[in-house]
C-alpha cells in the first residue's frame, strides 16, 4: 500500500502582506480588503532569491532518509500547477536530480490537474513502485522509493493570483514516497475532472462558484467509502490552503467542524500551489495532531484547463 | 425559516436597516434597472455569484458598522434576500 515514508518542507523567510500586491496585480482596495476580511489572507510567503530548482532542493534536502538512500530512489515526479515554468532547454527538474544525485531515476512532471496535480503525483507514484518488479535482494530496506516534489514559483500575473479567491505564495515540499511502508498509509484516493469548467472557454465562474463545494464534497465521500470509512472516522482534514471562507462553507456542507481543518497556514503563507497539503502535513506534525493510527483527509482542487476536484485518505 | 435562522433572536431594529442597505447595494453591484426585493432568489434569480456575495457582505459590514458572523453561514440555507437579512440581523455584533 502506497505510503508517505516521509515529508519534508520548505517556506520563503521572506514574507511581505498582501497590501503589497496591490499595485503590481492591479488588485482594487475592496479586493484586498475581501481577502483579508474573508478570505483569511494576510502575508503570502515570496522567495526572489531563488530559482524554483533552489526552492525543490530545499525541500528534498531537508528529508530525513534520503541522503544515503539516494540509490533507492527509482522515481522523482514533480506534481505542479503551472505547465511551463522555464525556456527550453532548460529543466529545473533536471537540475534538482543531479544536484541530489539522482540523474539514475526517472523523472518527470505532472501538470494536467493544475492544483490537484500533487496528490495525482503521490498516486502515480505508488502505482508505479507497486508495479515494479522487487529489487535485486528481495531485502524490504533496499525496496525502490519515489521522491515527490510539490513547489512553484509565483512568476508571472497568473501564478500570483486566483481572482476574487486566493494569493499563490512561494515554498515546496517533497516526500518520499513507498509501495509498502508503514507511516501515513494511503487507504484511498478518489477525483473527479472536469473538463466543462475550464477556464477558458468553460462555463461561466457563476456556475463552477456554485458547484465547488458540492463537487469536492462528492469527491471527499467517494474517497472516504472506498477507504470503508466515514466522516466521523476522519480526525483532521489536510485542506488546500485556497481561502478560508470556502472552507468554512464546505464544512457546514459536510458536517464537519472547521477546527479540525488545518487551515493555519493560509494566513501567513497563501496557496502554495501543489504543496499545501505537505506543508499542513508537516504543521498538523508539529502540533502533535496526529497520533498513530489516526485517519486524516487530504483534499485539493485544481483549475485551469479544466477543473478538478481530488481527496485522499491516509492512515497515520 | 431557514435551518440557519431557526432559534435565532433577530435584531428587530437591525433587520429593516439590512433589507433597505443590501437592496440597495445589489441593485448597484448586479447593475439592475429593475428594484431588488426581498423575495427575490439570489443565486437563482439574481445570479449573484459567491465573489460577489462576499462583496455584499463587505459592504454591509462598512455601512452599517456590523461584524457579520460568516463563520456560520451556509449560503445554501440562505435562498433569498430576506432570508440572508434575517441571518445578519440575528448573526452580527457592533463592528
Amino acid at each position: 500500500m502506497t505510503a508517505l515514508d516521509a515529508v519534508a518542507v520548505y517556506l520563503p523567510p521572506h514574507r511581505a502582506p498582501i497590501e503589497s500586491f496591490a499595485e503590481p496585480l492591479g488588485l482594487t482596495d475592496i479586493q484586498v480588503r475581501l481577502f483579508r476580511r474573508f478570505h483569511g489572507l494576510s502575508e503570502i510567503g515570496i522567495d526572489p532569491d531563488r530559482t524554483l530548482s533552489d526552492l525543490l532542493h530545499a525541500a528534498a534536502s531537508a528529508l530525513p532518509g534520503l541522503r544515503g538512500q539516494e540509490h533507492r530512489i527509482r522515481y522523482v515526479l514533480h506534481g505542479r500547477a503551472l505547465p511551463v515554468v522555464a525556456p527550453y532547454p532548460h529543466n529545473p527538474l533536471h537540475d534538482v536530480c543531479r544536484a541530489l544525485g539522482l540523474e539514475h531515476a526517472v523523472a518527470f512532471t505532472v501538470t494536467q490537474q493544475s492544483c490537484a496535480s500533487g496528490l495525482l503525483a503521490i498516486e502515480l507514484a505508488g502505482r508505479l513502485l507497486a508495479g515494479d518488479p522487487p529489487g535485486d535482494t528481495g531485502d524490504s530496506d533496499d525496496s525502490a522509493l519515489a521522491l515527490v516534489l510539490t513547489g512553484e514559483k509565483a512568476f508571472t500575473q497568473d501564478a500570483r493570483l486566483l481572482p476574487g479567491t486566493s494569493l499563490f505564495g512561494e515554498g515546496a515540499a517533497a516526500c518520499l514516497v513507498s509501495a509498502t511502508g508503514p507511516r501515513d498509509r494511503l487507504l484511498a484516493y478518489a477525483c473527479n475532472q472536469r473538463g466543462e469548467f475550464d477556464s477558458e472557454v468553460g462555463e461561466t465562474p457563476e456556475r463552477f462558484q456554485r458547484e465547488y463545494r458540492p463537487s469536492l464534497a462528492e469527491v471527499i465521500h467517494r474517497a472516504l467509502a472506498e477507504a470503508g470509512v466515514t466522516l466521523d472516522d476522519i480526525h483532521l482534514v489536510l485542506p488546500h490552503n485556497v481561502n478560508i471562507v470556502t472552507w468554512q462553507r464546505l464544512c457546514l456542507l459536510l458536517k464537519f467542524p472547521v477546527e479540525r481543518v488545518v487551515l493555519d497556514n493560509v494566513p501567513v503563507n497563501g496557496h502554495v500551489f501543489c504543496a499545501d497539503a505537505f506543508i499542513n502535513y508537516r504543521t498538523a506534525r508539529e502540533r502533535g495532531l496526529l497520533r498513530e493510527g489516526e485517519r486524516y483527509l487530504v483534499a485539493a482542487v485544481g483549475v485551469g484547463d479544466g477543473a478538478t476536484f481530488s481527496a485522499m485518505v491516509f492512515e497515520h | 425559516m431557514t435551518a440557519s435562522n431557526a432559534g435565532t433572536e433577530i435584531d428587530a431594529e437591525l433587520r429593516p436597516r439590512v433589507v433597505d442597505t443590501m437592496t440597495a447595494i445589489l441593485t448597484r453591484l448586479l447593475r439592475r434597472t429593475e428594484p431588488v426585493t426581498e423575495t427575490m432568489r439570489l443565486a437563482d434569480e439574481l445570479d449573484l455569484s459567491s465573489s460577489l456575495s462576499l462583496e455584499l457582505l463587505l459592504e454591509l459590514e462598512d455601512r452599517l458598522e456590523i461584524q457579520i458572523d460568516v463563520e456560520t453561514m451556509n449560503p445554501d440555507e440562505l435562498q433569498t434576500v430576506g432570508e440572508l437579512a434575517t441571518f445578519i440581523a440575528g448573526h452580527s455584533r457592533p463592528g
